[in-house]
């Protein structure tokens, strides 16, 4: 058996604990947002004065709060390489939901910016990875949630067996991404014309399918009033388009669509990012947008950007394709 | 170990490098920078999550790949001195919480230092000369100050200071309105070797007699920067590198002449030039001239070592070191805006 040094810094709180053949010889913990790089080492210092010989790092990668994450990942890779012994890294939500003896339920921590990380655990596993979503979105679950809600936090004792279950992590589970985005390199965004209906027209064919706008349609929504048409281009070739209308007040995004070989590089992010700013200049006070249910692309996206589900919309994109309608506030 | 000759390791993240160096007392070991400018150059300027995200994957590598530049072990290491302020707060943060998880796993001494000063004080690093007492020019993305020496690690006074932009952000921004790209230093440095410097008269900040008064060792460069907007807003085919050459030649006169200005009162006979815009080529050339001219004993560090580096962290460290002073305390605070007043923590 050897001797653990255990760090979390994935919440309000940090944690340090020291176990030695599964004997718990130091566990303490400081509570405070900001003060996770002042509060570990002199935890840390305290524990090393009761056991100072430590065999491995086990340290919780998140999610969580980046600043604070990043405090404890980092010491417990140095300490590692100082001392020359492994660390590795378990998911916090994990060491809380190990806690909780139902067969069903939520974990979710603050994420700051009025969200949560959160993961669901049925029969003692956890489903997927962790996401990131708005508090209530969570109620629509109807399962309990525990976290810091509950005053439940990780327990880095629990760290050791989740470890041995062997779901363990070399980066930070960051589930956001930052804020800033590098436009998408070599991608040139302009308005549309009436020329690039053509290839419009062949994007949308392949990418919808029989849900596809006809020629005819396209011509109609784009020469309408009150809207917005952008399109991006890759070396002279169009590869995206996006659209949208006022609508006494409120955006609604038309389309928003990305030819299959140029997505994940952040072109829909771009698009979408001008729809807003367009919506804004007209004073709009919220955009809209439909997404099909199990978008696993496009949903992610537009919360990311603060768009929230407001209802769904059965049968919207044809028999049992519902819509997902989302929602974003401008004022 | 004899203090003075202590093998100190120094972690710099304040910014957008990840950067570890090693000294043995005065002798500089290794020097290893791994930067995430190309990430930021982009968005036109360093994006906190970006730099802090950069900084943790990178630290293991850096450190291991100046131990190996050095050849020693981190067994060897006597003392650890990391960067806790100024810079960005989450960006510190790994690299004080690295510096403390090596610190304790080793059971060292660790010195938190501010970063200003270890930009003046690389300039001990691979010489004997006498330290102390020294007029120093601090010129940065973030500080532009003349500061009076009188011991790095324990007595600096600020002789002035800009009262608006830093003269290294003045670079960048102009650097932006000429579609340079960033960091703007070094674009503006390049463009302006092939341009007049005095084809354009641009303003000289806080340099006329009423100014001197209140502001007599103090910087501004926004009155520049808006001289420089309006030239090319009236005139349509100026040549870029005129105005750039115009442009550095009026930070560089300026700075230049204030410091050389605060040696000469003084009776300080010599002068430190420091920090990223050290690097400037207009500015090392027209410094060694006039400080020439003026009798005054002039030190830049070498060109690698003006830009943000590990190796100006472990070269005040050192010193701390070797002058005997006592570690920070575990568990220090980072502090994101931490004056020279403070050089160690
Ligand atoms: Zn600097």
């Amino acid at each position: 058996m050897s001797t653990y040094l255990l760090i979390d810094t994935s919440t309000s709180r940090t944690s340090v604990a020291i176990v030695g053949d599964g004997k718990t010889l130091f566990a303490s913990h400081h509570d405070g947002a900001l003060s996770h790089g002042e509060a570990l080492p002199e935890l840390v210092a305290q524990g090393l004065k009761l056991e100072s010989r430590i065999d491995r790092v086990i340290v919780g990668m998140g999610p969580g709060p980046f600043t604070g994450l990043r405090a404890g990942i980092s010491f417990a890779q140095s300490f590692a390489l100082g001392r020359g012994i492994p660390w590795q890294g378990v998911c916090s939500l994990d060491a809380i939901a190990n806690q909780i003896s139902e067969s069903d339920f939520i974990v979710a921590i603050d994420a700051r910016r009025k969200e949560v990380f959160f993961a669901r655990y049925t029969n003692g596993l956890r489903i997927g990875e962790p996401k990131v979503c708005q508090p209530s979105q969570l109620t629509a679950f109807d399962i309990p949630i525990y976290g810091e809600v509950s005053n439940q936090y990780p327990d880095p004792t629990a760290f050791i067996a989740i470890a041995e279950s062997g779901a363990t992590y070399f980066q930070p589970i960051y589930v956001r991404r930052p804020d800033a985005y590098p436009a998408p390199v070599g991608v040139k965004f302009r308005p549309m014309n009436q020329l690039d209906l053509v290839p419009i027209f062949s994007i949308e064919k392949s990418a919808y399918g029989k849900a596809a706008w006809t020629m005819a349609q396209l011509k109609e929504e784009s020469a309408g009033k009150d809207r917005m048409y952008v399109v991006g281009e890759f070396e002279g070739e169009l590869i995206a388009y996006a659209g949208v209308v006022n609508l006494a007040g409120t955006a609604d995004v038309l389309t928003l669509t990305v030819a299959d070989p140029h997505r994940r590089k952040g072109i829909g992010r771009e698009l979408l990012r001008r729809l807003i700013d367009w919506s804004r200049t007209q004073k709009c006070e919220a955009i809209m947008l439909e997404v099909r249910v199990g978008n696993e692309e496009a949903i992610p996206l537009y919360e990311s950007f603060g768009f929230i589900e407001i209802s769904q919309r059965k049968d919207y994109y044809g028999p049992g394709k519902t819509a997902i309608i989302m929602r974003k506030e401008l004022v | 170990m004899k203090n003075s000759d202590a093998l100190v390791l120094g972690i710099e993240t304040s910014c957008d490098e990840t950067a570890v160096g090693i000294v043995a007392g005065r002798k500089l070991l290794a020097n290893v920078i791994s930067s995430s400018v190309d990430e930021h150059a982009r968005f036109g300027g360093v994006v906190p999550e970006i730099a802090s995200r950069a900084h943790l994957e990178a630290m293991p590598n850096v450190i291991a790949q100046a131990l190996s530049d050095a050849k020693v072990s981190l067994k060897d290491i006597d003392a650890f001195a990391v960067t806790a302020g100024p810079g960005l707060i989450g960006a510190l943060l790994v690299g004080t919480s690295s510096a403390a998880g090596l610190a304790l796993a080793l059971d060292k001494p660790l010195y938190g230092v501010n970063h200003l000063s270890a930009h003046i004080a690389v300039d001990s690093l691979n010489s004997d000369h006498k330290l102390n007492p020294a007029i120093a020019l601090l010129v940065s993305g973030g500080h532009s100050s003349i500061l009076e020496v009188t011991d790095l690690t324990s007595d600096v006074k600020t002789l002035g200071s800009t009262i608006d932009d830093a003269a290294g952000e003045a670079f960048d921004k102009i650097a932006r309105i000429l579609e340079l790209g960033f960091p703007g230093g070094p674009a503006i440095d390049r463009e302006a070797k092939s341009g007049n410097p005095d084809a354009i008269e641009f303003p000289r900040g806080l340099t006329l007699a009423r100014d001197l008064v209140d502001h007599k060792y103090d910087f501004s460069f926004s009155g520049l920067k808006t001289a420089v907007s309006r030239y090319l807003a009236k005139t349509p085919s100026y040549l870029r590198a005129d105005v750039a050459a115009s442009f550095q030649e009026a930070v560089v006169d300026v700075l230049l002449m204030k410091a050389i200005g605060a040696a000469k009162e003084s009776g300080i006979e010599t002068l430190i030039i420091a920090g990223g815009v050290a690097a400037n080529s207009r500015l090392r050339e027209l410094a060694s001239e006039r400080t020439t001219k003026a009798g005054i004993q002039l030190r830049i560090p070498p060109m690698d070592l003006c830009t943000d580096n590990g190796a100006m962290v472990a070269a005040i460290g050192s010193l701390a070191v070797a002058k005997g002073l006592k570690p920070s305390q575990i568990g220090f605070a980072a502090d994101s805006s931490s004056g020279i007043s403070k050089p160690i923590f």
